[in-house]
């Protein structure tokens, strides 16, 4: 069992954001190559979403060939998925970051501002997380 | 589209109408709600909506129109209908002097089963109120509003009903009672069961719902799969050049105006289109100077529907009101 996260809503669908959560998982070997994923109807009871809504997600993961079906007893995480899944974050991490960028670039405030800020920020969001980090269950 | 005998629908609604003295409560309602689905039924207060479920259970006649339940007729045959459908009213009736468990038993008798009698229903009743952690001795006048709509939920969900309809189920509960109602209605879909409900949770609908319809003074303004809805749904968010701009898009474009916010030098314009592409067009309009294409939540969908406020289903966007 996994748990995910779907609170952060960024306009994303939710079959989007519940794929984006799986390969987040996948990419911190919280699910490894080999083991299930989630049966759907454990995972809509879970986030309280409707049972096709995960399905829908789970076909895309399948389609891109992260999870693969297992003699009628699920879905496992593909072999390859670890460094498919690192990659995906990557681009959702530099998506969102663009994104971010963008928008504050939209606003018109002075390049060198916007620098600060994010200097700022990162300082601020470094300080409040332990050395220790996350990701790492074990 | 409402086919009259599909055997995929649980539930078909063909032009009914029903008045209240010279008030319209429904004005020629067709809808269709296909096996499986978890159908919300969204509208304001007086839309319509405790009518249109009333009639599906026969215990209110429809002034004209037919409906089908299961491939039964509720206004010939509402005590089967009764009996096959799981049902959760807005304020459920409980005999007040019962306890929780003789109320299940109660109720069993009204639900025989095939070889084994009303056992069945008790002991799945049993299994939902441990589930819902509720007292068995206790009597119902004892209880809190969360616990009678518990008793209401493990009351409707213990004849195992292919079809689970719900007036408002959520509305007065605490959120975490409200969850477990979530949880079951998901936990039926997992089934392949069908639910019907209607709700004011628009943000709740919008998680387990597979179907939405809006429902405004007694007729339908849209009925559809929500993904497709949300798919074909975007928010248009223009910046013009000068202060004097268009207030709709051209009928040109491949786009249906559902409702728009004017201000100097700004429109929001909220549209159905094909996809995301077709939206880029108005990129190219004369006077634009930037256009951000957003996916809306199915409440700001819902709150534009009912703000335009349109007098038929049927017009499109010349109809709207711009304001």
């Amino acid at each position: 069992m996994i748990l995910i996260d779907l609170s952060e809503s960024d306009g994303r669908p939710i079959y989007g954001r519940i794929s984006d959560r799986i390969k987040f998982a996948i990419a911190g070997e919280v699910l490894r190559p080999g083991e299930l994923a989630p049966s759907v109807r454990e995972l809509s009871k879970q986030l309280v979403v409707n049972p096709n809504t995960v399905a829908r997600a789970y076909r895309d993961l399948q389609a891109e060939g992260l999870l693969e079906p297992v003699r009628g007893t699920g879905l496992q995480v593909a072999a390859g998925a670890l460094e498919k899944c690192r990659t995906a974050r990557s681009v959702h991490v530099r998506e969102r970051l663009r994104a971010a960028i963008d928008e504050a670039r939209g606003t018109g405030l002075d390049p060198a501002e916007i620098e600060a800020i994010l200097r700022d920020e990162w300082d601020k969001a470094s300080a409040a997380e332990s050395p220790a980090g996350k990701g790492d269950e074990r | 589209m409402t086919t009259e005998t599909d055997p995929r629908d649980a539930i078909t609604i063909k032009d009914v109408s029903k008045f209240y003295r010279d008030q319209v409560a429904l004005a020629g309602l067709s809808l269709s709600v296909p096996e499986g689905s978890v159908f919300g039924l969204l509208g304001e207060n007086g839309a319509g909506k405790t009518t249109t479920l009333q009639i599906l259970l026969g215990l209110i006649r429809a002034d004209s129109g037919s409906a089908r339940v299961l491939d039964l007729d509720p206004a010939k045959d509402g005590l089967e209908v009764r009996r096959r459908v799981g049902y959760v009213p807005e304020l459920p009736a409980l005999y007040d002097w019962m306890t929780v468990s003789e109320i299940g038993w109660f109720a069993a008798g009204f639900h025989p089963e095939p070889g084994v009698g009303p056992s069945a229903f008790q002991t799945r009743y049993a299994d939902l109120i441990k589930s819902f952690d509720l007292p068995p001795r206790r009597k119902i006048k004892a209880l809190s509003k969360g616990m009678r709509a518990k008793v209401s939920l493990s009351l409707a969900l213990a004849s195992a009903p292919p079809l689970l309809i719900l007036d408002e189920p959520t509305s007065g509960l605490d959120t975490m009672v409200r969850r477990e109602f979530l949880e079951s209605m998901v936990d039926l879909a997992a089934n392949g069961r069908t639910v019907l409900l209607s709700s004011h949770q628009i943000a709740e609908v919008e998680r387990v719902a597979s179907h939405v319809a809006f429902l405004h003074r007694g007729k339908l303004l849209l009925a559809e799969p929500l993904e497709d809805l949300k798919a074909r749904t975007f928010l248009l968010a223009i910046t013009f050049q000068s202060r004097d701009h268009a207030t709709a898009p051209p009928t040109n474009l491949p786009l249906e105006l559902i409702d728009a916010a004017d201000a100097p030098r700004q429109a929001h314009w909220l549209v159905r289109a094909r996809d995301r592409s077709a939206c880029e067009a108005v990129r190219n309009l004369p006077g634009v100077e930037s256009v951000s294409i957003e996916s809306p939540r199915l409440e700001d969908i819902y709150v534009g529907y009912m703000r335009s406020r349109r007098p038929d289903p049927g017009p499109k966007a010349s109809a709207v009101n711009v304001a």
